[in-house]
């Protein structure tokens, strides 16, 4: 509730006097207010610049410097006034969050003089308003990543220092290159042995001109094993070496193994020893030829020494649901153009369209425009089908891909904003419950006036929860179905009466229970408690089962019904109950049958 | 109530939803100046001090001088936020706009406050029929007693306990003309209100002892 309101609240509390004469039970004594002291002026000097403002504003926040008696350590006597040597523009703001309830970042002010000033007063930054929040939270970002660049780049250039472990050392050396001689040695070197295998990979599969006796060209692979094994063989090794040392040096070993870093290592390195095992047999020397596909993994080792590598692959993490999104959209199109055309084609003679299946190739080819001219329609309407499948293969494919491109950039920097406001909007609640709780008179009073509505129509405020289960005993009981219904709704009696009663009997301020509605709601349960104890066994003598509740709706001044029938005490109970509700129970009972 | 012409004013309009026609009207009432101090000390319980707070209070939420019915609604419903407060607040408007010209003064608003925190029993009573009493001729119908329990259960919202049902205001007006009509004649007067809620212990005690806000000068800055 905005503090401006809290002025009217005197007001709305006066004219519940209207409520009196119809109330159908008497009203809640008032709260006492502890005596507050005099209103009056108070004269603030910041570094020269007098700000004046009533007692009474800043006392509305006790937390904070200004609101609290910490501020007696900043009056000056013989001037009669408090001092503060801090900076005027800023406590400007300051004060004004005291006298509007909302505090404002202004933009041209720097980020951390201001947080020095927030933090001198006593302010907790979370309850910026929302019309401030997202820039300062913003500014705060930069300038944290501000300080860790800063702070990285000293890190780097520190020299060694002294204390480290050779472990940790190994470490900062695989991370950072640019560290040590050795270390940048190593990187290069691990570098130039990737690009070896690859090109190892891709030129042992050129065909190398003959070798006597034979018809086909060999590939050199094949011609030169021996030069190529021993090739694979030294770059196997240093990988090999490379991965134990850093399984070595990690600081925690079982992130590493998890890291993609090192799974694409793995996979690098694997089939040369599963070829090692798996020698010269005719049956799996297929499956091992698959294998060494997986060779061409070794390229991604590249991403170590390349950022952009690494942005790209984020990237497309990131955006993996937009093209996730477009693939499925492109498989609906394929398969209706597939079954499309391929009905179509179904009469024609020697027609390559010999499934649906088949067709896809067809339908791919010609959405994407290439066209290799393998399968081509031979009817009028396979032919008529075929165009349309092109047209509209040019706005299918070509379309989204600019707008793919843009995604990119836009979901990119989305989701970062979308995450930036989740964890701001955690904290920001976070912060205002802090503060809600400092404003404690005006919720006080303001729950007292809710208490005397309800005393003057003989209902509670509840919560969506147990209003809800109040509704399904209000129906079973109506239906007066079959025992198991009324076991059912007994249970749920006993959750909603053990859940209230549990509000009842532990006084938790900060109940839980029934966390649908919370703030005024659940505190206005724990006022009730507060202010009633003599009523809580005969209201409580309500959630026993009720045969007709409309009952309860009745003339006296309190609140009791008549109670028809006594519920067997309930077998099963939630976990949340104590020993001490059964035996509230058992006392219900009694008090209700002396009704 | 001087008016200030919007030739001294500056200018600034309480909302900008009024058509041209009315526009010109609000133009000219567009700043209201309460009465000097003294004068509302005189018509009034409360002393210059408790004025000039109540006033800072008022002027801030309302810095043209004057509430409008829309404006009242959505302050009165900020302190019922799981009911619908409107149709009360409407009733209470009325209640405090007694020269019924369709916005609460500075004036008015003190003048009601000072009855309802420093009037007598009879005088509070006296406000409380006025409020009941919707189309001010005297007496309380049961149609206009209805109307009042509907809108204020309508302020406890939907979900209380017990369950709300349709015939629980109408419930509640049968025992309210029960205990207050006396001569069975289906209204209720002013007599026959007074008479009653003097006698009824409930009623006198809480408007003797409930909302006697010592603290209410105290409780705004």
């Amino acid at each position: 509730m905005a503090a401006g309101v809290a002025a009217w609240l005197p007001f709305a509390r006066a004219a519940a006097i209207g409520w009196m004469p119809v109330a159908s039970a008497p009203m809640p004594a008032p709260p006492r207010d502890k005596r507050r002291t005099q209103d009056g002026l108070i004269i603030l000097n910041v570094s020269g610049t007098k700000f004046q403002t009533w007692r009474n504003t800043l006392e509305r926040y006790p937390d904070t410097l200004l609101g609290s008696t910490e501020r007696d350590f900043f009056f000056n006597e013989e001037t009669n006034e408090y001092f503060f040597d801090r900076d005027p523009d800023i406590f400007r703001h300051i004060l004004n969050f005291y006298r509007t309830g909302k505090l404002h970042y202004p933009r041209h002010e720097c980020i951390s003089a201001y947080d020095e000033e927030l933090s001198f007063f006593g302010i907790i930054p979370e309850i910026i308003g929302d019309c401030c929040y997202e820039e300062y939270k913003d500014r705060r970002r930069e300038n944290a990543e501000r300080l860790q660049d800063d702070a990285d780049t000293e890190n780097n250039n520190d020299g060694v220092l002294p204390d480290m472990t050779l472990r940790q050392t190994m470490w900062r050396a695989f991370e950072n290159p640019h560290t040590s001689t050795l270390a940048l040695v190593f990187y290069y070197v691990t570098g130039f042995f990737i690009a070896v295998s690859v090109i190892a990979n891709v030129v042992e599969t050129v065909p190398c001109g003959t070798s006597p006796g034979r018809v086909k060209d060999l590939p050199c692979g094949e011609r030169y094993a021996l030069a190529f094994f021993c090739l694979d063989t030294a770059c196997v090794m240093i990988f090999t070496i490379e991965y134990l040392l850093r399984l070595i040096a990690a600081p925690s070993r079982y992130k590493f193994v998890r890291s993609v870093m090192s799974i694409i290592d793995v996979v690098a390195i694997m089939p040369y020893y599963i070829g090692l095992v798996m020698t010269d047999n005719e049956d799996v020397s297929g499956a091992f030829v698959t294998l060494r596909v997986f060779r061409v993994f070794r390229i991604f080792k590249f991403s170590r020494h390349s950022q952009g590598l690494r942005i790209l692959g984020y990237t497309l993490k990131s955006c993996a649901s937009e093209l996730g999104f477009l693939l499925f959209s492109l498989t609906m199109a394929i398969i209706i153009f597939a079954t499309v055309m391929f009905y179509a084609e179904k009469g024609s003679t020697a027609s390559k369209f010999t499934s649906i299946p088949a067709a896809f190739w067809y339908t791919i080819v010609t959405m994407t425009t290439l066209g290799y001219g393998d399968m081509v329609p031979k009817t009028i309407a396979g032919k008529i089908f075929g165009s349309i499948c092109s047209l509209s293969g040019v706005l299918v494919i070509a379309l989204p891909v600019p707008v793919i491109v843009s995604n990119f950039s836009r979901i990119y920097h989305q989701n970062q904003r979308a995450d930036k406001r989740k964890a701001q909007k955690a904290s920001k609640e976070a912060g205002q419950a802090l503060v809600s709780k400092t404003s404690s008179s005006f919720e006080r009073q303001h729950h007292h006036l809710l208490h005397c509505l309800e005393k003057t129509t003989n209902h509670e405020f509840v919560d969506e929860q147990t209003y809800e289960m109040s509704c399904m005993e209000v129906s079973t009981v109506n239906q007066s179905g079959s025992r198991s219904s009324s076991i059912s709704s007994q249970h749920g009696l006993t959750a909603t009466c053990c859940s209230r009663r549990n509000k009842k009997t532990f006084r938790l301020p900060n109940s839980n229970m029934s966390g649908s509605r919370p703030g005024s709601v659940q505190e206005l349960s724990t006022i009730q408690i507060r202010e009633r104890p003599p009523l809580s066994n005969s209201r409580s003598s309500l959630n026993a089962k009720i045969e007709d509740t409309a009952q309860l709706n009745c003339d006296q001044p309190y609140v009791t019904a008549a109670i028809i029938s006594i519920p067997t005490p309930p077998v099963t109970t939630p976990e949340e109950d104590t020993s001490q509700s059964p035996d509230y129970s058992q006392s219900n009972i009694v008090k209700v049958s002396a009704l | 109530m001087r008016n200030i012409s919007c030739s001294h004013s500056k200018g600034n309009k309480m909302n900008s939803k009024y058509n041209s026609v009315e526009d010109e009207l609000e133009m000219a009432t567009v700043r209201h100046r309460p009465e000097g101090l003294e004068q509302l000390e005189a018509q009034t319980q409360f002393t210059k001090k408790e004025l000039q707070i109540l006033y800072r209070g008022f002027k801030n939420e309302c810095p043209s001088g004057i509430v409008n019915e829309e404006t009242f609604k959505e302050i009165y419903s900020q302190f019922f936020p799981q009911g619908d407060a409107s149709t009360y607040a409407h009733y209470l408007f009325n209640a405090f706009d007694t020269d019924h010209n369709g916005s609460v003064s500075f004036q008015d608003f003190v003048m009601g406050l000072s009855i309802l925190l420093r009037g007598s029993i009879q005088e509070k009573l006296n406000w409380a029929f006025n409020l009941y009493d919707i189309n001010k001729d005297g007496y309380i119908t049961k149609e206009e007693m209805l109307d009042i329990m509907k809108a204020i259960y309508d302020m406890m919202g939907k979900y209380t306990y017990p369950v709300l049902k349709e015939e629980t205001p109408k419930q509640h007006v049968e025992i309210f003309f029960q205990k207050m009509d006396k001569n069975k004649d289906g209204v209720v007067t002013i007599d026959e209100f007074i008479d009653c809620c003097q006698k009824e212990k409930n009623i006198s005690k809480s408007m003797r002892h409930n909302m006697n806000c010592r603290g209410i000068t105290n409780d705004s800055r």
